[in-house]
């Protein structure tokens, strides 16, 4: 057995150990000398060098990178995760020929995906989508993730919280509470523009607030513009597109003169 | 995917297609000459011409034919005639004969123009291609490629494009794109560096279609970003590149520019590359869905594509009605033939469209309606699910109405006196300047010859001209044989 990866796969058992033990101060100690050491390793990508030992060392790579991007989310740290991910990716693009498939591999894909809506980048969401398999779409892990932009997309945010309760993994509750925020901002954001007041117990419902008393101190920061009164919140009506009274005369003179202009060139 | 880009390949019917009697190694031979010329003259436009001929003759190829051919352009014992020869199969002798005849007939010129060269190879691809032999295609193209690398060339740029594209095709065809995704970026980078931009232009396709092959939507819009951009040289590259953009932007939800790129694609395509055209006008018509537009029925019923935009058109219908029963139903009937376009994300998208235009008609319909009565309409499971989304629509501007929330129900608003607005003023102004920029492009796409202006030559005197020129060079080099 090479000693080098004999070394790596010591220490990362003290990882895996710190990892049980929920001690992550060590994990992320351990973590950045294990990411140190697998850059010795010729057979990694970039470089997919193919040495003796190179599908043990791809292996053992593959799931320090696993447990790279499930630690990220338990300390809570997104740049971490997308960090993380990307350098697991090429192990299952690229390499996952010659390795046999990962557990992990659709419930980090999952994750991701997860990610990507919750920080709302959904046309990466797209893209990343566009590179699973009618299979990996049937699992239960990538299913919920689409589920869930589906029912963002068409406004159903009552859908996206009660998701929380199904979350195939504890993973991912933590992105699902982050999508609990998102979601709060969208039904506050859309409640402006379709109701002309609701009464606060209403609001409350709906904003998910469990008192009162935190849905007026949200109203006051975040949405100022709205009026409390006689038991119901009253919203400020976006100005209607009135119909015009005045000729834009000084636009519609512009355009004449940049039609006469094309003529011109073209007589 | 691959028969839209054998359709393309087959140039408008062309003068060459005379009748019959000139035996087809007699027009192999025309063409070889005006390869010839073109690469003295050094002018491209004639190595143009010669593949646009060769393409009309493609059918007519034979084994023997190509072998004669092949004895009379390159250079005997050359390492060229021996590689490409073997790739032949051999073919009885009587057939041979008669070639033999004919090319004996005339001195053996010595060429060995690489032009010459290089476009032996391309047509011994072309005929194994047409022959379904795909290993040796392959190793035929590897060859050509190899050798191409070390000529340097712009005459050559032509036929080059040509062949990378074929590389392509035949490592495609066997179902391995992935292995040749390097050497094609190589290709790329070479091609940059010589300032060919033909070959920049063919080979950022290739590439293009590479990553889009395995769905690399990612790498194909970073190489599409970062790749040198210039005026389009061929029409069916642009048409090409058109199409591959509009692609990566639907995915990436960019659906105003996406569909901007397909149609424009469907209607710069030749007439011919029905494949190709049918595959831009479903990705057209998807995209216009998720844009809440309904396309047209005349788009279903053009012609040759009624059959393949069937399923296409029954989703339209679905969305048009905004019934997401019957929308599901077509999804699931036509399922196969999406997952082989490849749209079957797109149409799950859609989904969302359907509620909305379900939900404008009923705003349309109704001036007062119970948020129950919605979900019942939409057939969503529960009524906070249809508020909330009658609410986003709202939002989005879908429809224009207002919420109740204790009674329960949506108020739609009157629809205001479009008319009183500056809409109208607006709409119009885009179809001017649509008009205006089209005029514009058509002019810049007009080629005036050369010179035209300046020297009123008849291309005939000119041709002469040229040839008294290459004839005193000729006698001024013979001489200065003759002073050693």
């Amino acid at each position: 057995m090479d000693p080098q990866l004999t070394e790596v796969g010591q220490l990362f058992e003290r990882f895996k150990a710190a990892f049980v033990r929920k001690d992550f101060d060590t994990c992320t100690n351990l973590l950045s000398q294990l990411k140190v050491l697998l850059t010795k390793f010729r057979s990694l990508p970039p470089l997919f060098e193919s040495t003796p030992n190179a599908v043990n060392e791809l292996l053992l790579a593959r799931e320090i990178y696993e447990h790279a991007v499930v630690l990220s989310v338990k300390i809570e740290d997104q740049d971490a995760f997308e960090r993380d991910f990307f350098q697991l990716k090429p192990y299952y693009t690229d390499a996952g020929s010659r390795l046999p498939p990962s557990q992990q591999e659709y419930l980090i894909l999952g994750l991701n995906l997860l990610r990507l809506l919750v920080q709302n980048r959904i046309a990466e969401f797209h893209t990343e989508l566009e590179l699973l398999s009618a299979t990996a779409l049937e699992n239960p892990c990538i299913k919920h993730a689409v589920e869930l932009e589906q029912s963002f997309m068409e406004g159903a945010y009552n859908r996206v919280l009660s998701a929380r309760q199904t979350a195939p993994h504890e993973t991912y509750v933590y992105f699902m509470d982050l999508l609990a925020k998102t979601v709060r901002d969208e039904i506050a954001g859309c409640s402006e523009k379709a109701y002309d007041y609701l009464s606060i117990n209403d609001a409350r419902q709906m904003l998910l607030f469990p008192s009162d008393q935190e849905l007026l101190e949200y109203v006051k920061e975040e949405h100022p513009e709205w009026e409390v009164k006689n038991g119901s919140v009253f919203f400020q009506k976006a100005k209607e597109s009135t119909p015009c009274k005045e000729i834009p005369s000084l636009q519609l003179i512009n355009q004449t003169l940049s039609y006469a202009r094309e003529l011109e060139r073209i007589v | 995917m691959t028969q839209d880009v054998e359709m393309k390949e087959q140039p408008a019917p062309s003068n060459s297609v005379t009748v019959s009697p000139p035996s087809t190694l007699h027009h192999l031979k025309e063409i070889a000459s005006l390869i010839e010329t073109g690469a003295y003259d050094r002018e491209a436009r004639r190595i143009l011409r010669a593949i646009r001929l060769t393409m009309a003759l493609r059918r007519k190829l034979k084994a023997s034919v190509l072998s004669s051919f092949l004895t009379f352009a390159l250079t005997p014992g050359s390492e060229a005639l021996t590689r490409l020869s073997s790739y032949l199969p051999k073919e009885d002798e009587h057939e041979m004969e008669v070639d033999t005849a004919t090319s004996a007939a005339q001195p053996p010129a010595k060429h060995s123009l690489p032009e010459l060269e290089i476009y032996c190879y391309l047509l011994v691809l072309i005929f194994l291609i047409d022959q379904k032999k795909y290993d040796e295609a392959k190793a035929c193209s590897s060859a050509s490629i190899a050798r191409l690398k070390n000529l340097n060339r712009r005459t050559l740029d032509v036929l080059a494009a040509r062949l990378y594209f074929y590389y392509s095709l035949c490592y495609e065809l066997t179902g391995n794109l992935a292995e040749i995704r390097s050497n094609l970026l190589a290709l790329h980078r070479i091609a940059t560096l010589r300032h060919d931009e033909l070959g920049q232009e063919t080979l950022l396709n290739l590439l293009l279609r590479n990553y889009l092959h395995y769905n690399l939507y990612d790498q194909a819009e970073k190489l599409r970003s970062k790749a040198p951009r210039f005026e389009a040289h061929s029409n069916q590259q642009f048409c090409r590149y058109l199409f591959y953009l509009g692609k990566i932007r639907t995915i990436q939800l960019e659906y105003t520019d996406a569909k901007e790129c397909l149609l424009q694609a469907a209607r710069k395509a030749p007439v011919a590359a029905l494949g190709f055209r049918v595959q831009c006008n479903k990705w057209a018509v998807i995209v216009r869905l998720l844009l809440g537009e309904i396309p047209e029925r005349t788009v279903f019923m053009q012609k040759g594509m009624e059959k393949a935009l069937r399923p296409y058109f029954e989703l339209t219908n679905a969305v048009r009605i905004g019934d997401l029963e019957l929308f599901r139903s077509v999804a699931e009937k036509f399922s196969s033939t999406f997952s082989s376009d490849r749209t079957n994300n797109l149409i799950v998208r859609l989904r969302h469209n359907v509620i909305r235009t379900g939900l404008r008609n009923i705003s349309i319909s109704y001036s007062r309606i119970s948020l129950a009565d919605v979900a019942k309409k939409l057939r969503l499971d529960t009524v906070a699910d249809a508020e909330s989304i009658v609410a986003k629509a709202i939002r989005d501007g879908a429809i224009d109405a207002t919420l109740d929330h204790s009674n329960g129900c949506m108020l739609s608003k009157e629809t205001g006196d479009i008319y009183s607005t500056t809409e109208p003023q607006m709409a119009f102004n885009s179809r001017i300047a649509f008009c205006l920029n089209m005029h514009n492009e058509a002019v810049r796409a007009l080629r005036f010859p050369p010179n035209s202006h300046k020297e009123k030559e008849s291309a005939e005197k000119r041709r002469e001209r040229q040839q008294q020129e290459q004839e005193l060079a000729k006698h001024i080099a013979e001489e200065d044989d003759d002073d050693f």
